[in-house]
């Protein structure tokens, strides 16, 4: 038995797409503009009989096949999702069933913005750790909204991934772990309002770069780590331009961060963000690398985590699973019309 | 025992009927059917296939007397979906076989126009499997779909071929007082019309229809039409189970106890009415009745004539759930006697009423 | 909420009877096996099969009001157990027989504004298309 770290990773993204272009049209935006601040081309939209629920089990299904486990022995899930059909009512409740997972199992849904996935790798470490469960399981999931109109229609998207926690068979070992959190409020969404507010700018400098860089120097001061040391750097992802002004505020080479970005093609995925760039660096992967992952989520904090990879993630990226990139060359195009309505914001009266 | 005679009988033009209560009309119709019969009753079976659903009506033969003042009259509801017109004859005429009772009456009612299409589609969708076929979204037209897109494929034929189902259904309806649609129609018309499920079309589809149907069953009298016997059989198997999809199980399995004990075969048939609720079930009604052979049936409209649903069948005639049992069984026997319809060369007619997707058929015999 | 809530095995995970004594798998599942017997036990079906017919409905109830058409497909999956399901994800006419299909986790119905989500089995072309 090693040390903990995950066992293994899953992914899903719905299979359609709207561009940028698209959206501008209806609301008047100058695209090429649009696209050269975001630097979102096009992004992930759920079909009409998906959602947050749905696309978690997918990802949670496919890192279970990639596992090879029986998924009795998973003993935690944690379900991290901003976008949860239901105010009270578990998603983890229904990975329970969905999945075949055992009754006797830690479960909970969890909050943080687009940080909750991430916080549920943590409590799944730490409970692995301690010899409690055997196997701990996280899925960030979400189908995030931007108001109609606004600019974060342009980027929030669709899309879960999954990671599996174990000690034995590992694939990417855990070498260190830290956090940096502050009342920051940056982007919320208050009970019972449909979209979220945020601070534009404010997002920015007092919140997403304060707590990346926050917990990614922290984590490398505390531990001794130099940007040379890692072989890919995945950040949180709202947009192409964040992680890579992240990168160079830490003196990280943008090649290295580059590989684990997927905003570009399918927008940010919220409490998928990170965790599926990790999963597109983990598909491709050598035994030796090292990965330092800095997921970002509102309100505000980071999480910065350094995995080295194993001997044992070759067979595992051969299970047969889909493959990051494989989704995300699986696509087709909508309009905005059908993207209103498969994204379920045509209101009837009732 | 005591055969069975057919004493009289009444239909009701099917259609939109929304100004009739469910309990009324069909008293209205018992009513000119007991006056046909020159009978009283001494039992009621009521075939219904929504009278709970879409009229939240249940007791509905006791509201039926209540309307005709006639009481302490035993009153039995028999429900096998759109195939309960049949099963309440089957009851009806096991309950004078017996001789527990000496004259019977059958009233097969239904409306379906109370409710709105969705809705309408929402009832016929309960004759499927609740949890694993209605819960998804399928309903009995969406199997009718798979089904004649496999028969097509199987025997060679184009969708063209199956839609002359319909122009032969609207050729036989023309002469039928009490058919919904009372016009023929051109194979264009059907070729063209409105994809429901596809292949098939709108003109695939047996419309749904008002109606209500009586008929008065006697064990003492001593002449008219006779039943000469009946059979009920059921399909077990689901439906993504069943080996093979171009054959109704139910109906093969009747139709053989049906003929035996009535000591026929498919050639003494000169009038078959049969469950078309959608065109290929009539065209595989037509093989599994052992009229034609397999595969044949389509072949054998292109090149003529079949005494096959000379009333209209669920195309023309209307499709009136599960009173339109009772209203084949009247077609028949005043096919046979030549009664408002033109009279058949021949002495033996069939009935063939069938519930859900080739889930329970009854068979019905009839002779002078 | 009984109704659905009872069902979940078979919804979420194609959980079938099998019969202990002659083998044969039953989906939807039976109280008991044609070949007699009644001691069966849960099995779970493959998430793989191919596509035998499917057609497009058109004339749906009022819960798939705002989904027509629907595309409703029959389904073997790799150990010969025939299933119907929606198809989702899918241009019908790039669907044939023999299609290579996967079973996928979707919503079903929504119980109105306030009411239970449920959720069930549903099919999608392997590969895409």
């Amino acid at each position: 038995m090693s040390r903990v770290g995950i066992v293994s990773w899953g992914a899903y993204i719905p299979k359609y797409r709207i561009r940028t272009e698209e959206v501008a049209r209806i609301w008047g935006d100058d695209p090429m503009r649009i696209v050269d601040v975001y630097l979102v081309d096009e992004k992930s939209v759920e079909g009409f009989d998906e959602d947050a629920v749905t696309i978690a089990v997918e990802a949670a299904r496919r890192a279970i096949r990639r596992a090879g486990i029986d998924p009795r022995r998973i003993g935690a899930v944690y379900a991290g999702t901003e976008s949860k059909p239901y105010a009270v009512k578990p998603i983890s409740s229904i990975l329970v069933d969905a999945l075949g997972l055992s009754n006797n199992v830690f479960a909970v849904d969890m909050e943080f913005a687009c940080k909750a996935g991430s916080e549920g790798l943590v409590a799944a470490i730490g409970l692995v750790e301690s010899g409690r469960v055997e196997y701990g399981m996280t899925v960030g999931t979400d189908t995030s909204q931007g108001e109609p109109g606004e600019h974060l229609e342009y980027s929030a998207s669709s899309g879960g991934a999954a990671l599996i926690v174990g000690k034995d068979g590992v694939v990417a070992e855990l070498e260190a772990m830290y956090s940096f959190v502050s009342d920051t409020p940056d982007f919320w969404r208050r009970e019972g309002s449909p979209y979220p507010m945020h601070g534009e700018g404010f997002t920015g400098e007092p919140a997403y770069f304060r707590h990346i860089v926050g917990a990614a120097r922290g984590l490398m001061e505390k531990y001794g780590y130099k940007p040379s040391d890692f072989t890919y750097v995945v950040f949180h992802q709202p947009n192409g331009r964040f992680p890579v002004r992240a990168a160079s505020m830490l003196n990280i080479p943008i090649e290295k961060v580059k590989p684990g970005i997927v905003v570009t093609h399918i927008g940010n995925t919220y409490n998928a963000s990170a965790l599926m760039g990790f999963a597109k660096v983990l598909d491709a992967a050598r035994p030796g690398d090292k990965i330092l992952l800095v997921p970002f989520g509102s309100g505000a904090g980071s999480n910065a985590f350094v995995f080295t990879v194993t001997d044992v993630i070759t067979e595992r990226q051969r299970a047969g699973v889909p493959t990051v990139e494989e989704m995300l060359r699986d696509k087709i195009y909508v309009d905005y019309a059908q993207y209103l309505k498969m994204r379920k914001m045509i209101k009837l009266f009732e | 025992m005591k055969d069975v005679f057919i004493a009289g009988a009444a239909l009701y033009q099917a259609g939109r009927h929304y100004g009739k209560n469910i309990d009324d009309m069909a008293a209205e119709i018992l009513d000119k059917a007991l006056t046909d019969a020159k009978a009283d009753i001494d039992a009621l079976f009521v075939a219904s296939s929504t009278t709970e659903l879409a009229n939240k009506q249940q007791l509905l033969g006791a509201y039926i007397l209540e309307s005709l003042g006639l009481d302490k009259i035993p009153v039995y509801r028999v429900e096998n979906g759109d195939g309960s017109g049949g099963a309440a004859v089957a009851l009806a005429y096991h309950a004078l076989r017996s001789e527990e009772h000496n004259c019977v009456a059958v009233v097969g009612v239904d409306k379906p126009n109370d409710v709105l299409s969705n809705q309408q589609q929402d009832i016929y969708a309960t004759t499927l499997d609740t949890y694993f076929e209605r819960y998804f979204g399928f309903t009995p037209l969406s199997y009718a779909a798979l089904m004649a897109k496999m028969y097509l494929k199987k025997y060679e034929y184009k969708y063209e071929d199956l839609a002359r189902w319909a122009v032969l259904m609207h050729s036989h309806g023309v002469g039928n007082p009490y058919a919904y649609f009372r016009r023929q129609v051109k194979l264009e018309d059907a070729v063209n019309s409105e994809l429901v499920s596809e292949p098939l079309r709108l003109y695939d589809v047996g419309p749904l229809a008002d109606g209500a149907a009586a008929v008065v069953l006697c064990n003492n009298k001593k002449e008219g039409p006779r039943i000469l016997s009946i059979a009920t059989s059921t399909n077990a198997m689901a439906f993504s189970s069943r080996p093979e999809y171009d054959i109704l199980y139910s109906l093969s399995e009747a139709a053989r106890r049906a003929f035996e004990k009535a000591k026929i075969t498919p050639r003494d048939i000169a009038t078959a009415e049969v469950h078309d609720s959608f065109s290929v079930f009539g065209v595989l009604a037509v093989e599994s009745l052992g009229l034609v052979k397999r595969g044949e049936a389509l072949a054998a409209i292109k090149d003529g004539d079949l005494p096959v649903n000379l009333s209209g069948g669920f195309k023309s005639r209307g499709n009136m759930l599960g009173a339109t049992g009772v209203y084949q069984i009247v077609e028949v026997a005043w096919q046979l006697t030549g009664r408002e319809f033109k009279r058949v060369d021949g002495n033996y007619g069939v009935v063939h009423s069938m519930g859900g997707v080739d889930k329970i058929s009854t068979v019905v015999v009839v002779g002078i | 909420m009984p109704i659905y809530w009872r069902n979940i095995p078979h919804y979420y995970r194609l959980a079938a009877r099998r019969c202990k004594k002659c083998g044969a798998a039953h989906f939807p599942p039976v109280v008991r096996c044609r070949c007699g017997s009644t001691e069966l036990e849960n099995v779970e079906l493959p998430h793989e099969g191919r596509l035998i017919e499917y057609t497009v409905l058109h004339q749906v109830g009022t819960d798939f009001l705002k989904q027509k058409p629907l595309i409703i497909g029959l389904v073997e999956l790799s150990n010969g157990v025939r299933v119907t399901g929606q198809i989702v994800d899918a241009q019908p006419d790039k669907l044939t027989p023999g299609t290579k299909m996967e079973v996928v986790f979707r919503r079903v119905i929504v119980d109105g504004k306030h009411g239970l989500v449920m959720y069930g089995y549903k099919f999608r072309p392997v590969g895409g298309i």
